[in-house]
């Protein structure tokens, strides 16, 4: 360490060699078999397959889906955040816990307890039958699975966005108001701004996870709605067509890479 | 200040929905963790049993265990490979550090569902034994980064003056990097520990696809459980979760607010409480590991064991703790959702599993792909005498000669109605297409029961494989499924007695069942015609415990057993031996446990389609599945 290159390599090594083995190959290993078929020839006919109308259809809803639920979350956590940045005082480090504690419960527990309220017996439309509402059937649906997304992902938004707002220096707010500008001004031209580096990183931790799932729509969804993520999943999980299923895995990653450009891109923006 | 105040108003208001929104849900599986009614809708009032039978459940145990001990060794392991990387790369030069922090950046990035499908490609072409060490394995891989990015920065601001200082006065490197550097590091290991250890315990989807035969993690027994039916035990599960984890934030925050100001402590209580703290740490690792070993089995395997893969819900479980006692032998019970499900985890590994039990025309596919063991009738006492001649007889339609397979239960295809809340006799499949029942009806998540319904509708044959005939029942089914409430297999049964469901498309034993508890409930074989069934035991040709798997099949064919297992899951025994000890009168003469002939004229067998045909029957009901 510290200048010393041999004694660096040596300690870095296990890593390079694990990360070579259980990242590197692995990936190596989705890129062949996406490009080959079943006798081990060369095709492009596994990551063509996206234009087949159920792949196609599977993947436009996962992205309008993740779309939504993206934005969803940043509309509510975003005055979350200010909220919770603002009160520095006193015990809003345990405020800013409870929001974020959620997270620990086991994601799969924290789906199961939306599928009780929604479901056509379940809770909510207990109480709602109990005043004598209209009841309402709502799982099964996108509506469901969106509702299983934010409910999910909402702290990997709150978070970032907290903490980036909380890194604003006061001074820099007062400084704009002194120099006349409004509140809004304010907000739109320093605030935001500053903020930006913990929104994306809170879309990308709620728009990646939600555009690949399938445990959420299988849950919320009754079996009944397929995104992007139950087709490669079943193509593993039950038609054994690994190819295929890696095929689609490589389009996946496009999208993931589409993101991480845009990350990128908007991050070198703000430092210049 | 009077603006300031209402504006203080909204905040806390819009504070509290958030707020509620993400603990109501959390509530009410507290809540119901203690209602003693099985219906979710109902209060049926308050009871400790479910935390009582979570704790007898040791299957869930075993998960938690395993969850934890995971989460544990990836963690430790995770974290001292990514410190000692992260300060290595301090002295590489800059193209080698930014290629290593690319590779590190790939499991963040990427979807876990990829990450997990490349290990899992890569398990399976190096035929590493998939279990608990793949999953450690996972883990520890995507736990690494976590650790680096948050060791990172702060590793940048070390100034290496202090270290070097050191070293000129003589302290041997080892020595001097404790002194020195690590103090200052210590808060970023700990946090990137923290974060691992997080991820780790949340990880659902890496560890679904790595974790293989006979081992799961809390994430994939709950996953489990969800598609077979919520089982209240894990609403108390969940709510024991949430306590323990209130309790172990507000714990950390308490001591977060202490060490704000450490330098005010004097040395010794400083030291005191390090010394306290690590002692607690220690005393909390070696309760992880113990509970582990306890329940988990994972350092105590045994070799005396059998791998069973069975269909959810299609045993006493009882059976399985006789045959442990009886034999010695550890009984290591997995289930399946559907015949494909189980085709998939087998081809993939023909040795993660010793005996299986798939339908008749699954057999004949895993015969045809030269997956399975021949077997000799006569190492199967209790089958030669037990089991009727006709049963075997009609076993040679998939498995001609009776080389590979020994029955176990049979049955039909039919629809369970509740009888109150439908106007007509259900006599016809079309029933199920009726726009008065929208919302109201319950398909099978299984491509053959699927298509079966839509052919047997039609007319077609059950065994079709005429394009033609094929995208007429897809275009059935595609027009159903507005009308479906949801595609299940063995939640059919608690929708239907929990009334979420009017009609269900479902396996004859279930009916038999599921009237025990609704009344309401009647089943039907439509006069269109619907599929007989033989589930059947067979031996995987890779198996690595073949004695045992004989064994627990001979066992399965004991009158007594078969006897158990037909009252405990009600579908047709062939074992004449169990038949006749049938004590219920009712049962004995059912015409859904032994319908009578004429209705099994009415009904086919399913025959292997070949690859072709399953991939015109798999592509039709993708098709029927994105089709809302």
């Amino acid at each position: 360490m510290f200048n010393n290159r041999k004694t660096s390599t040596v300690m870095s090594s296990p890593y390079l060699a694990w990360a070579f083995i259980f990242i590197v190959v692995p990936l190596g290993m989705i890129v062949y078999y996406g490009l080959t078929d079943d006798s081990g020839a060369f095709t492009f006919a596994n990551i063509a397959s996206i234009a087949q109308p159920e792949h196609l259809k599977a993947l436009l809803l996962a992205l309008e889906l993740s779309l939504i639920s993206t934005v969803i979350c940043f509309l509510l956590a975003y005055p979350l955040g200010m909220m919770l940045a603002k009160n520095k005082m006193g015990n809003q480090g345990i405020i800013t816990t409870l929001f974020i504690l959620p997270m620990w419960m086991n994601f799969l527990l924290r789906t199961l307890a939306w599928m009780t309220l929604l479901e056509n017996k379940g809770i909510i439309n207990g109480v709602l039958s109990a005043m004598h509402l209209p009841l309402i059937h709502i799982i099964n649906t996108p509506a469901a699975i969106v509702i299983g997304m934010v409910y999910n992902f909402l702290p990997f938004m709150i978070l970032p966005i907290y903490n980036a707002l909380a890194k604003i220096d006061d001074n820099v707010i007062d400084a704009a108001r002194d120099l006349g500008a409004n509140k809004f001004q304010t907000f739109m031209r320093v605030t935001l701004p500053l903020s930006v580096p913990g929104i994306l990183s809170g879309v990308t931790m709620v728009f990646i996870p939600a555009l690949t799932t399938f445990a959420i729509s299988t849950m919320m969804g009754g079996s009944k709605i397929l995104l992007i993520g139950n087709i490669i999943e079943q193509e593993f999980t039950l038609s054994y067509d690994w190819h295929l299923g890696s095929g689609l895995s490589l389009v996946l990653m496009v999208f993931i890479i589409i993101n991480m450009i845009i990350s990128a891109i908007s991050e070198r923006k703000e430092s210049d | 200040m009077q603006k300031k105040k209402s504006n203080n108003v909204f905040e806390k208001i819009y504070m509290g929905i958030i707020f509620v929104f993400m603990y109501a849900p959390i509530l009410t599986l507290i809540v119901l963790s203690f209602n003693s009614s099985k219906s979710r809708a109902k209060w049926g009032g308050f009871t400790f049993n479910w935390y009582i039978r979570l704790f007898s459940d040791s299957e869930v145990l075993n998960a938690l265990a395993n969850t934890l001990i995971i989460a544990l060794i990836a963690t430790i392991v995770a974290t001292i490979i990514g410190t000692v990387t992260t300060v290595a790369l301090v002295g590489l030069n800059r193209k080698t550090r930014a290629v290593i922090m690319g590779v590190t950046n790939i499991p963040m990035i990427n979807a876990d569902i990829v990450t997990g499908i490349s290990l899992m490609l890569l398990f399976r072409v190096l035929h590493f034994n998939t279990g608990f060490f793949t999953v450690l394995i996972a883990h520890i891989t995507f736990n690494i980064p976590y650790v680096m990015l948050s060791v990172m920065p702060r590793m940048k601001t070390i100034s290496p003056s202090v270290y070097e200082a050191a070293l000129d006065l003589g302290a041997r490197p080892m020595y001097a990097f404790r002194k020195t550097v690590l103090p200052d590091l210590a808060p970023a290991v700990v946090s990137g520990a923290l974060m691992a250890f997080t991820m780790s315990i949340d990880d659902f989807i890496i560890t679904y696809f790595t974790k293989g035969s006979g081992f799961d993690t809390l994430s994939t027994k709950i996953y489990n459980e969800v598609k077979r039916g919520i089982q209240p035990e894990i609403y108390a599960l969940s709510a024991i979760i949430f306590i323990v984890v209130l309790g172990l934030l507000f714990a950390s925050n308490r001591m977060k607010n202490v060490k704000i100001k450490p330098r005010e402590m004097d040395e010794r209580k400083a030291k005191g409480r390090k010394v306290r703290l690590i002692a607690a740490t220690a005393v909390a690792m070696a309760a992880i590991v113990f509970l582990g070993m306890l329940f988990g089995g994972v350092f105590s395997k045994k070799s005396n064991q059998v791998y069973v893969y069975n269909a959810g819900e299609y045993i006493d479980p009882e059976v399985i703790e006789m045959f442990e006692e009886e034999y010695g032998i550890e009984v290591i019970y997995d289930e399946f959702e559907s015949n494909e499900i189980m085709y998939a985890k087998v081809a993939a590994d023909n040795a993660a599993y010793d005996v299986l039990c798939p339908s008749d025309y699954m057999i004949a596919k895993l015969i045809q792909n030269d997956m399975l063991y021949e077997i000799d009738l006569d190492e199967f006492p209790n089958a030669q005498e037990y089991t009727g001649p006709q049963y075997f007889e009609s076993a040679q339609a998939f498995d001609p000669g009776n080389k590979y397979a020994v029955p176990y239960f049979w049955g039909t295809v039919g629809i369970l109605y509740n009888k109150t809340m439908v106007d007509e006799p259900v006599t016809s499949w079309d029933v199920l297409w009726d726009e008065k029942y929208s919302g109201e009806i319950l398909m099978q998540d299984s491509i053959r029961d699927a298509f079966m319904v839509a052919l047997a509708r039609n007319g077609f044959s059950i065994n079709s494989t005429d394009p033609k005939e094929i995208e007429i029942a897809t275009q059935d089914l595609i027009d159903q499924s507005p009308l479906v409430q949801a595609y299940v297999v063995d939640q059919v049964r608690d929708k239907m007695i929990g009334n979420e469901a009017i009609l269900g498309v479902i396996y004859s034993g279930e009916a038999i069942f599921t009237k025990r508890e609704n009344p309401n409930l009647e089943y039907v074989i439509p006069d269109e015609g619907s599929n007989v069934w033989i589930d059947a035991w067979v031996i995987t040709k890779d198996a690595r415990n073949k004695e045992n798997a004989k064994l627990w099949i001979d066992f399965m064919c004991r009158p007594d057993i078969a006897l158990m297992n037909f009252e405990y899951i009600t579908y047709s025994t062939p074992n004449i031996a169990a038949q006749e000890m049938i004590e219920d009168e009712d049962i004995r003469t059912s015409e859904v446990a032994f319908p009578p002939a004429e209705t099994l004229k009415r009904c086919d067998t399913y025959v292997y389609l070949g690859e072709e045909g399953d991939r015109l029957y798999s592509d039709a009901w993708k098709k029927v599945k994105s089709a809302n």
